[in-house]
């Protein structure tokens, strides 16, 4: 498969969005709405439900189905109020004990002059600074698109992982080839200079984990995709939850404070799976 | 005011004489014939319109540290081309010719003083593939605000950043969590974060640390946002007003504390130090 075939199914309108993984993950799951300053980003969904016996938050970026889903839910693309709906539940995870499941699927922030002038990059900056802060475990999977600070404004947890046939990138490759070519038509080559595809990203150790879809991609069979997602998932949360928060926002710390360290060319870097 | 005034004639409006800049013959603001030394002396602003020069990291540092007092740090971490990435250009080669042409990377950063007062500074510099936000400026950043951290020492960052550097990828895209770690270090610490914003100041640079200073100073004019006005109106075909994303703009929207001239500076840096023991 070419790497704009992965970028293409990364983006196919049939993948299963936030909310069909979340809604097999936790059948009593509860949305809740609002960042109680203004307003709410439908663009991120979140709420409460119990998963393997526990209750969890869950947020997760939604694009919509239909062309007026799409509309409503704004293509998955935040304004400012949803990164301060997200730290809002983070803040409600935090005083109940709940740990936070985190999905990914956003083409990046929203690129419009609104998101600018309710300042869009403070809030992401806000929200990025933030979630080192939150005492509680943190599991985020890029389902998707995992587009630029739109998406790691969701991104920083404890643990990483990516669906096999989602991308993970620091522009989208129109943006990249935009910025690098002044021709968003040179995407395909952006694509492929960007390395955003999953293996090329756990390569880098930016994630953890790589999760195998079933056949045919995620879209072919939403319930075997949330069944990997799920047990992917799990499996990096439970040993989380046996840490004291200081435990764990030093290792939060120092998983992205050290990400990089490839530079150094250290034998055997990459996050470790406990 | 009033003792701002008083350190406006205690201190200089420069730390030491700055080096000499390549200048257009008129000025872009007013089309008013340039002379490089009157300019000089008057931090590069224009005389006649108040037009803000850019200025690389060479200028800012002598323009905000005493004469004498630098000590740059980490000048050895150095970029790699992870991704070879060649396309239109090898980045490697970029890199390299950028080095060979004196410039150190995106960001330095060191200790000195201001006014006798001790500072971490780091200062983009633009001139070095657009002032981007890469693995070796992330580096550079997260060292100096933990050492700030560790020694309860204010920070002072000038900014002037297209974001984060394409040609590394998803590491770039990093840097802002690897940066936003170390800010919230500082801010626990107590140590008092002034943050600097000059033409321009985009993407991943406001969306981290740019934005995140105790006290955000912008230089008259300058741009700040997160999306760039093309990208904007490409995406919402949108007509922005004359001022979208201006330093004043920001200042309307609560992003910003104030608007200084660049000429004022360092004599409200000198104060803020004292008023943030």
């Amino acid at each position: 498969m070419s790497v704009w075939e992965i970028v293409e199914l990364a983006r196919h309108p049939d993948r299963p969005y936030s909310l069909d993984y979340i809604r097999r993950l936790a059948p009593d799951f509860i949305e809740l709405h609002g960042d109680r300053l203004s307003a709410d980003d439908p663009a991120l969904a979140g709420g409460i439900g119990t998963w393997h016996g526990r209750t969890t938050m869950f947020l997760g970026h939604q694009k919509g189905r239909s062309l007026k889903e799409r509309v409503a839910r704004n293509w998955g693309m935040m304004h400012p109020e949803g990164y301060r709906k997200a730290l809002r539940l983070a803040d409600h995870a935090a005083k109940f004990g709940f740990p936070i499941v985190s999905l990914i699927d956003t083409p990046g922030a929203y690129p419009g002059a609104g998101a600018e002038e309710r300042g869009i990059a403070a809030a992401i900056a806000h929200a990025i600074m933030e979630w080192f802060r939150v005492p509680v475990p943190i599991v985020a999977a890029v389902i998707g698109e995992g587009g630029s600070g739109g998406a790691l404004g969701m991104g920083v947890a404890d643990r990483v992982i990516m669906l096999e046939n989602s991308i993970y990138s620091v522009a989208s490759p129109e943006a990249a080839a935009s910025i690098v070519w002044r021709d968003n038509s040179r995407k395909v080559e952006a694509a492929e200079q960007l390395q955003l595809t999953s293996r090329e990203i756990v390569g880098m150790g930016v994630v953890e984990e790589v999760v195998p879809e079933p056949k045919g991609s995620a879209s072919a069979d939403y319930d075997a995709a949330a069944r990997a997602l799920d047990e992917a998932l799990w499996r990096h949360m439970k040993p989380l939850l046996d840490q004291s928060s200081s435990e764990l926002l030093q290792h939060r710390y120092d998983r992205f404070r050290y990400i990089d360290s490839l530079i150094s060319a250290e034998p055997h870097f990459g996050p470790k799976i406990d | 005011m009033a003792i701002i005034e008083q350190h406006r004639e205690e201190v200089a409006i420069q730390g030491a004489e700055l080096p000499e800049i390549l200048l257009p013959t008129n000025c872009p603001g007013c089309g008013i014939a340039l002379e490089q030394e009157e300019l000089r002396s008057h931090n590069y602003v224009c005389l006649n319109c108040a037009h803000h020069f850019r200025l690389g990291a060479d200028v800012w540092i002598p323009l905000i540290a005493d004469s004498g007092s630098w000590q740059e740090r980490w000048t050895d971490v150095r970029s790699h081309d992870l991704l070879n990435w060649t396309v239109p250009k090898p980045y490697q080669e970029t890199v390299e010719r950028l080095l060979e042409d004196g410039l150190n990377e995106a960001v330095r950063t060191g200790t000195c003083t201001v006014a006798h007062q001790p500072i971490w500074l780091a200062t983009f510099d633009f001139g070095f593939v657009g002032g981007t936000l890469s693995i070796v400026a992330g580096e550079r950043l997260a060292r100096g605000m933990e050492q700030a951290a560790l020694s309860r020492t204010p920070y002072v960052l000038v900014s002037a950043s297209g974001g984060a550097r394409m040609q590394e990828g998803v590491l770039a895209l990093m840097q802002l969590a690897k940066v936003n770690a170390a800010v919230g270090r500082l801010h626990s610490s107590g140590a008092p974060f002034f943050s600097v914003l000059t033409d321009p100041t985009f993407g991943g640079t406001a969306a981290s640390l740019a934005l995140l200073g105790d006290i955000n100073i912008a230089e008259p004019g300058a741009a700040i946002g997160f999306t760039g006005p093309r990208v904007i109106k490409q995406a919402t075909y949108a007509d922005l007003p004359p001022g979208f994303q201006s330093a004043e703009f920001q200042l309307a929207h609560g992003q910003v504390d104030m608007v200084v001239p660049r000429t004022e500076l360092r004599p409200l840096l000198a104060h803020l130090l004292e008023m943030y023991p």
